[in-house]
């Protein structure tokens, strides 16, 4: 570690404090500006806090599925045309449970609370 | 954009409304005691009062903001002939006063009259002095969809040519592939609704973006519809795809009907206003379909944002938001929130 404090999680948590102080005590477009800051803050925490692992994960899961090799969106428009193109037709549930558990994992960082609560560790 | 920018832009566009109003009401009439209801969305909104001599009447300047090849919205022209058609028919909207011309140097848009009453969705759903129009939000809904869809569709018959007329999967799917886009969850959705579509039906006038947001409530109901730029010709069960997606029920999932009441107080509504028979399998697809459309307005918003057209919190917000319109979109698919 070659900087000092406060670390990435404490600024992010110290800006995103301010800004739901700012939310707080104003009305019309700042406060809805000023959620949407705070909102944006603990999108960027959680991304930190998961997103190496769910890359790696869904690397590893579309490498599999797919049979090759690539970077993730590489292997995403690789994925997305073969479902248009109708090749996953008759396996239709691994294309939907892959698709699933990728938007599952991007709902964890945007907004956990609005998975039903079965998702939410999953 | 800064405060400073704002009040440039606001200064810049009440100037020209002045003059505005003067070419049609007269070198006396004046434009006072002006509010910004939204200030660079799909459109800009600005209340003001038109006052002549003694007499005084507050109206509604909607602007055009967003100018892009994919944009999903119908014209202000367009928007200002269909609020003079569902006028005429004594359906609840706003009363067209006049459109812009290019000479008022207010770019593309009209004036309506003001309707007081709400439209933030959270406060209709929790305001104790809105509660009787929440019961019979989706009743309303009914009777007033039911008698917006038995117009002629030859009464706006310009609108058979849009492509939200013509195929509005196809026209989804052109204004995804036209951000360039690659969303493994919305590429599902998609197939499954290419692999899924209803029989065609009865072609109708419809509202296209009738939800909570959307309408105006006062204590005893619904008192305007707002909001045309997505009107089209489709199918009545586009409309009710639309108004009962998750999105629209802010968090009271338990209530389809934008998160009032039940599906089947909006359908017996409609049926019993002379509406068609309401088919639940077709709802169904058209409120996946719905989850792609709103997806797809998302992306609109994130792509002003990073291109630096339109700038903002809320934009930035929208590209993240997609992810759980997305979530929605397969959760449905999957069978939940019925």
């Amino acid at each position: 570690m070659s900087q000092d404090n406060p670390g990435i999680e404490q600024i992010l948590t110290t800006v995103k404090e301010f800004a739901e102080g700012v939310a707080q005590r104003s009305i019309g477009a700042e406060r809805y500006d000023a959620l949407c800051a705070a909102f944006l803050m603990g999108v960027v925490q959680r991304e930190l806090q998961l997103g190496d692992d769910q890359n790696n994960s869904q690397l590893t899961q579309l490498q599999g599925m797919l049979g090759k090799q690539g970077d993730l969106a590489e292997l995403y428009r690789e994925f997305s045309s073969r479902v248009r193109e109708g090749q996953y037709d008759e396996d239709w549930q691994t294309a939907l449970d892959f698709a699933f558990s990728q938007v599952v994992d991007k709902v964890k960082i945007t907004n956990p609370n609005h998975l039903e609560t079965e998702h939410r560790s999953s | 954009m800064s405060g400073s920018d704002e009040q440039v832009i606001i200064d810049d566009i009440v100037g020209k409304l002045g003059v505005a109003i003067q070419r049609r009401y007269g070198r006396t009439a004046s434009v006072e005691n002006v509010t910004i209801a939204t200030l660079g969305a799909s459109n800009r909104t600005l209340l003001f009062d038109l006052v002549e001599g003694t007499q005084r009447r507050r109206l509604v300047l909607r602007q055009e903001t967003v100018k892009s090849e994919f944009s999903p919205f119908i014209s202000t022209a367009d928007q200002y002939r269909i609020l003079g058609v569902v006028y005429s028919h004594d359906l609840p909207v706003p009363e067209p006063i006049f459109e812009l011309e290019p000479t008022d140097g207010l770019d593309n848009g009209f004036v309506v009259a003001c309707v007081e009453g709400e439209t933030l969705p959270k406060t209709l759903l929790t305001d104790p002095t809105l509660e009787k129009a929440r019961n019979r939000f989706a009743a309303q809904s009914g009777e007033i969809l039911a008698r917006l869809h038995a117009i002629d569709p030859a009464e706006v018959g310009f609108l058979e040519s849009t492509s939200d007329s013509v195929d509005p999967l196809a026209a989804q799917v052109a204004r995804y592939e036209g951000y360039g886009n690659c969303f493994p969850g919305i590429e599902v959705g998609i197939r499954w609704l290419e692999n899924n579509r209803p029989a065609p039906s009865q072609r109708k006038f419809i509202h296209g973006e009738y939800r909570n947001g959307n309408v105006i409530l006062g204590p005893d109901g619904i008192r305007a519809v707002l909001d045309w730029e997505c009107a089209h010709i489709g199918s009545a069960m586009e409309e009710f795809g639309w108004l009962c997606m998750r999105s629209w029920r802010y968090g009271n999932i338990d209530q389809p009907v934008a998160g009032f009441g039940p599906r089947s107080e909006l359908y017996s509504a409609y049926e019993a206003n002379g509406g068609e028979t309401v088919d639940e399998e077709a709802v169904r697809w058209w409120e996946i379909f719905a989850t792609l459309r709103w997806a797809v307005i998302n992306m609109m918003q994130i792509d002003g944002h990073m291109s630096g057209v339109r700038r903002s919190l809320p934009f930035a917000c929208c590209g993240r938001n997609i992810s759980m319109v997305e979530y929605d979109m397969l959760m449905a698919i999957k069978g939940n929130y019925k």
